[in-house]
């Protein structure tokens, strides 16, 4: 999912340096491929503040995220006391978690990768399965103009065919003025809304314009939600692959 | 009224040609046990199969919330959030004559690692001295012994143990979602391993002491997700589960009793199909007889043409020959019934009380999430034995109809010149 946000947050940035010479700017898919081309190598660590709230609970964890590119993250609670240094290491299709209270770590199998991340509405799929939009999906610009009095572009993105992909196609709004991200919906295959992310809170982190705060509702509950609010972001850290090791997982730190 | 000597006519026909007699006799006889023991093996292997899935792990009545089944949230627990009190419930099923056990259960979901191998796994809480008198999936472990409540022990099914190469000794962690919405996890060690002979079963599931499981899940004591029921004859459950569901107020408290009819319907399908078969077994066997009756009365009446024409010429009416005839078949019936049942009835009572094992010829068969160990069980049916019965009786008399009927046209004139 950091990943994931990640990229929004990219895409936002992307689009917002990319605001400056206007002229191709509304060509869906060059925005989306400059993007994925930024988020390479880019890096980022961060501390943020997750909030689920389910029919039969509420939950908050505070983490620590580092990513680099769209392959490696390694998360970190800190908060609550219980769960500290529990651990998610994020490395190509693979998710290893440490457990603190044990000392072990585990490797999430195949089978169930659809299962929930940290009781989030997120499954571990969604943390590693994000690979390059441009390559699975082919994108259009779906509305250009002005909604609830915000000139935005709504973009469609349609999985090529021989993607293997979980959505039947996804949409997003983006605001036109700095290129943020206002929503993004997930469709199933039979073209029913499966969830919603929001982004809100758009504020200056780590010299980037970000949305702030994130909320994933899943349309079948939609009393449900996962909130994603990041305390701290900083861009261009100093990592490389090494950190992103089964050792700096259980080393905690 | 004068006495109609017709039957007694027949009757004694059977003393004719005693060899034959008792070989067309044989021929029915074998025919009834033929069918008396396919009806009787049939009923006793879905009996079979009725036991066994409802009692190797299962049991006849489960208890849930309403809402339990089928979605098994970890939060649809007996009682909602609040939970019952286990123990005073657990008291009054007891207490009903029907129930020969009963014990409380919680399941959760998540994962069972080694360190190096993980699997998906289901984790079953269970009061390790109640399970055992319940079902017997518990009773002979294949290694190992139950887990001390409290001491943070486990079983696993075979097929775990091997995929995840470990055994009684060995450490393993699960994880899970806990009650809270925390990733549940703790260190437990191996106290035995069990074997129900379902793969799936076996593979994914790990048995723990109830108050451990609901300690790992953040879950409290109160609360659990079930309460399995044993009754002593699977055929009671239904009325077992009505009285039950009075007893415990179900319906003032959102509580589900439902007995292995309801929670295994395809079970219930198959038995009904079974039952059904007899009806095959009956038609096809009996017509096979009903061959080697015909041929046998047909040659008894020919050899006779002269007797039925001196009778004719004498002022019998043709209905009187068809009434001989019939009632000689009637008499051989009778003689099979008595023959067949004093064979049949002695193999049906061994066989229904110590069955021999098939195991040699077959080994063991899994089917409708039980596990059948072949043998010549047989159940005690009554009607299929009237049934079987009548059918020989009916059988008899209508393969005589024929050879009765050529009887009665015998011409008394050429027949007695010779022709």
């Amino acid at each position: 999912m950091f990943r994931w946000c990640a990229r929004i947050l990219v895409l936002a940035v992307a689009g917002g340096l990319a605001a400056a010479p206007a002229a191709a700017q509304t060509d869906p898919m060059e925005i989306i491929d400059r993007v994925d081309r930024l988020l390479r190598g880019d890096s980022s660590r961060g501390v943020a503040t997750m909030e689920v709230v389910t029919e039969h609970w509420e939950r908050e964890m505070t983490m620590e995220v580092w990513s680099l590119g769209t392959d490696y993250s390694l998360v970190r609670l800190r908060a609550p006391r219980r769960d500290a240094g529990t651990a998610t290491l994020m490395a190509g299709d693979d998710i290893w978690n440490y457990l603190p209270k044990v000392d072990r770590t585990i490797k999430i199998p195949a089978s169930m990768m659809g299962g929930s991340w940290m009781g989030s509405h997120f499954t571990n799929d969604d943390l590693v399965k994000e690979s390059r939009l441009v390559d699975d999906y082919d994108v259009e610009l779906a509305f250009e103009g002005e909604r609830d009095g915000v000139d935005v572009w709504e973009l469609r993105l349609t999985p090529k065919p021989e993607a293997a992909v979980v959505w039947g196609h996804m949409a997003f709004l983006v605001r036109q003025r700095d290129s943020m991200p206002l929503w993004a919906r997930y469709y199933d295959e039979d073209g029913e809304l499966a969830r919603t992310m929001e982004y809100s809170a758009f504020t200056e982190m780590g010299g980037r314009l970000v949305p702030g705060v994130m909320d994933m509702v899943p349309a079948d509950k939609p009393e449900e939600r996962t909130s994603f609010r990041y305390e701290e972001l900083e861009f261009d850290v100093d990592l490389d692959t090494s950190f992103f090791s089964l050792r700096t997982l259980q080393r905690g730190r | 009224m004068r006495e109609r000597p017709w039957p007694r006519i027949g009757w004694r026909n059977i003393g004719r040609n005693p060899r034959r007699t008792v070989l067309t006799a044989l021929g029915l006889a074998v025919g009834f046990f033929a069918v008396v023991f396919m009806i009787g093996w049939s009923r006793g292997i879905t009996a079979e199969l009725v036991e066994n899935a409802t009692s190797l792990v299962s049991g006849q009545i489960e208890i849930h919330h309403a809402e339990y089944r089928p979605d098994r949230s970890m939060f649809d627990t007996l009682g909602g959030r609040e939970g019952i009190d286990v123990d005073a419930m657990l008291e009054v099923i007891d207490a009903d004559e029907g129930v020969t056990a009963a014990a409380p259960r919680v399941y959760a979901g998540g994962l069972v690692s080694s360190g190096e191998a993980t699997s998906a796994g289901m984790f079953m809480g269970v009061d390790p001295e109640r399970e055992v008198a319940l079902t017997r999936f518990l009773d002979e472990l294949v290694a190992g012994r139950l887990p001390e409540p409290g001491a943070l022990e486990m079983l696993i099914g075979e097929e775990m143990g091997r995929q995840l190469a470990v055994g009684v000794g060995d450490e393993l962690v699960l994880v899970g979602s806990a009650a809270d919405g925390s990733m549940a996890n703790d260190l437990y060690t191996v106290a035995g391993v069990f074997r129900t002979g379902l793969v799936e079963f076996d593979a994914r599931t790990a048995v723990l002491a109830i108050g451990d499981l609901q300690a790992l899940i953040y879950l409290d004591p109160a609360r659990i997700h079930e309460i399995a029921v044993a009754t002593a004859d699977p055929a009671e459950a239904d009325a077992v589960a009505a009285r039950l569901a009075a007893a415990i107020d179900a319906g003032g408290r959102e509580i589900e009793v439902a007995p292995w009819t309801v929670l295994n319907p395809v079970l219930v399908d198959y038995v009904g199909l079974a039952d059904s078969m007899y009806w095959i077994f009956i038609v096809i066997i009996f017509a096979i007889a009903s061959f080697g009756i015909a041929n046998t009365m047909l040659m008894a009446t020919f050899e006779r043409r002269r007797e039925f024409a001196v009778m004719l010429a004498l002022g019998a009416t043709p209905r009187a020959i068809v009434g001989t005839v019939l009632s000689e078949a009637a008499a051989v019936g009778l003689l099979s019934l008595a023959i067949g049942s004093a064979v049949t009835f002695p193999l049906m009572v061994w066989w229904a009380t110590a069955p021999p094992s098939l195991a040699w010829l077959f080994g063991s068969v899994t089917l409708q999430g039980a596990l059948l160990e072949p043998s010549l069980r047989v159940g005690y049916d009554p009607a299929g034995w009237t049934w079987s019965a009548l059918g020989l009786v009916l059988t008899a008399l209508l393969a005589a109809l024929y050879p009765a009927a050529k009887a009665a046209r015998v011409p008394p004139a050429d027949t007695l010149s010779g022709l």
